[in-house]
């Protein structure tokens, strides 16, 4: 008994004194004793460890996933409704600008009754340049109507039903329309070529034209008013042995990109 | 036979809305015709009397959208629906391939006829839009007339 306690007591000292050197030596980077525990406990943990972290990396990459891979639809999807919204925005803002710009034409044209429209449908060949809008005589449109944009005349109405118009375009072959150069008051017949320009006819060549100058309507016929911008000259060909130059002319409207426009009423003075 | 000349109307003004609205809204001088591949459906699958008042009357529904002189897209889709009744005895028309080489072919046709009727220039600035809208005539064809031959199936 007395034996066993003198045992108890110098395993109680030498752990204490242990202790005691571990406690000493744990700042030192060089107390190999505390290295060797240090050492020895790294390899014990990893060792208890392993298994729960290998458990607990197979959650983290394979069972998990499963819902980073659920999040990562769902933040798809929220990314691509965020792009269509953001589309939409885009489209709304165009729209609105157009919309302004309309208005500003309509404001700046008190002169005129102006009467809005949509195009409808555009011709289904792709000689004739004519299209199908979506107001008719109910909303006031008429034959000979003239069809005007912000940035210039589209062209005029050929045919009318309650709800729809079909409209000439200026660039169609069959468009003739009066017309004379802003700058000079030189007068000319602006016909459609059925491609991207016009083409200025009947002015001499001996006539004052340049590169750049403005063609409007001449108000002649009465159908058109006069002033409206129809285009600017982009080429001049002379022929010494012809009497007339060849003038062709860029739209001022883009043909292709047309979507609100207005008719011009009836009310409203075209001479010249 | 009303249930399918019902039917084919109905495409034929969705045809409308892909050639005057859809199409055209993508790329303004962009035309592709749908109503060939309906013509060589049409001469293949339906009989004379019942496809001839129909390319009739659904050239006159086309005309309404169209700057063309009164009767000129008729008589042009009219002569179509000839000159395939009259190829019919000498071409295997049931042949895909064929029916996109028609496409093709009788696109170009009546664009180059329409330019001569009306005294254009075809080429002005138009050139690469000629080429892509035949070409995708030609695809749109075959589709065509398979279409008119699920509906001649279906309503047998």
């Amino acid at each position: 008994m007395g034996r066993s306690n003198t045992r108890v007591i110098l395993l109680i000292i030498a752990a204490a004194l242990i202790l005691v050197l571990i406690s000493l030596g744990q700042y030192s980077s060089s107390s190999a004793g505390i290295s060797c525990v240090r050492e020895g406990y790294l390899v014990f943990n990893k060792i208890i460890t392993s298994p729960f972290t290998f458990i607990a990396d197979l959650w983290k990459d394979y069972i998990y996933l499963v819902d980073t891979k659920r999040d990562n639809e769902e933040l798809k999807k929220s990314n691509d409704a965020l792009r269509v919204q953001s589309m939409n925005l885009e489209e709304l803002r165009s729209e609105n600008e157009r919309l302004r710009l309309m208005l500003d034409f309509k404001a700046a044209h008190t002169e005129f009754s102006l009467y809005p429209a949509s195009l409808l449908a555009q011709d289904i060949t792709l000689v004739f340049k004519t299209a199908v809008i979506d107001k008719g005589s109910r909303s006031g449109f008429f034959v000979n109507m003239p069809i005007v944009n912000p940035d210039g005349v589209v062209g005029r109405v050929v045919a009318v039903s309650s709800h729809t118009s079909q409209i000439l375009m200026i660039t169609d072959p069959n468009s003739a329309i009066p017309a004379l150069i802003a700058s000079t008051r030189v007068k000319g017949i602006v016909k459609g070529t059925g491609g991207e320009s016009l083409r200025l006819e009947y002015v001499r060549r001996t006539d004052d034209v340049k590169i750049g100058d403005f063609v409007v309507t001449s108000g002649l016929l009465g159908i058109f008013p006069k002033g409206l911008r129809i285009g600017y000259v982009k080429d001049i060909q002379v022929d010494e042995r012809k009497i007339f130059a060849d003038i062709l002319l860029a739209p001022c409207v883009d043909m292709e990109k047309i979507e609100g426009i207005f008719g011009i009423g009836q009310d409203v003075a075209t001479t010249d | 036979m009303w249930r399918l000349q019902i039917s084919l109307f109905g495409i034929l003004f969705a045809i409308v809305l892909m050639e005057a609205t859809i199409i055209p809204s993508i790329w303004a001088p962009l035309r592709v015709d749908f109503f060939i591949g309906m013509i060589i459906g049409q001469i293949i699958y339906i009989p004379f009397s019942q496809g001839f008042p129909f390319v009739i009357l659904s050239s006159l529904i086309l005309q309404a959208f169209s700057g063309a002189r009164l009767g000129l897209i008729p008589l042009l889709y009219i002569l179509t629906f000839l000159a395939i009744e009259f190829l019919k005895n000498l071409v295997y028309l049931e042949n895909t391939f064929t029916q996109l080489v028609m496409g093709i072919g009788f696109y170009l046709a009546l664009m180059v006829v329409t330019a001569i009727f009306t005294d254009i220039s075809l080429f002005e600035g138009k050139a690469a839009s000629l080429i892509i809208g035949a070409l995708l005539s030609g695809c749109v064809s075959p589709a065509m007339v398979y279409t008119v031959r699920r509906l001649q199936i279906a309503y047998e």
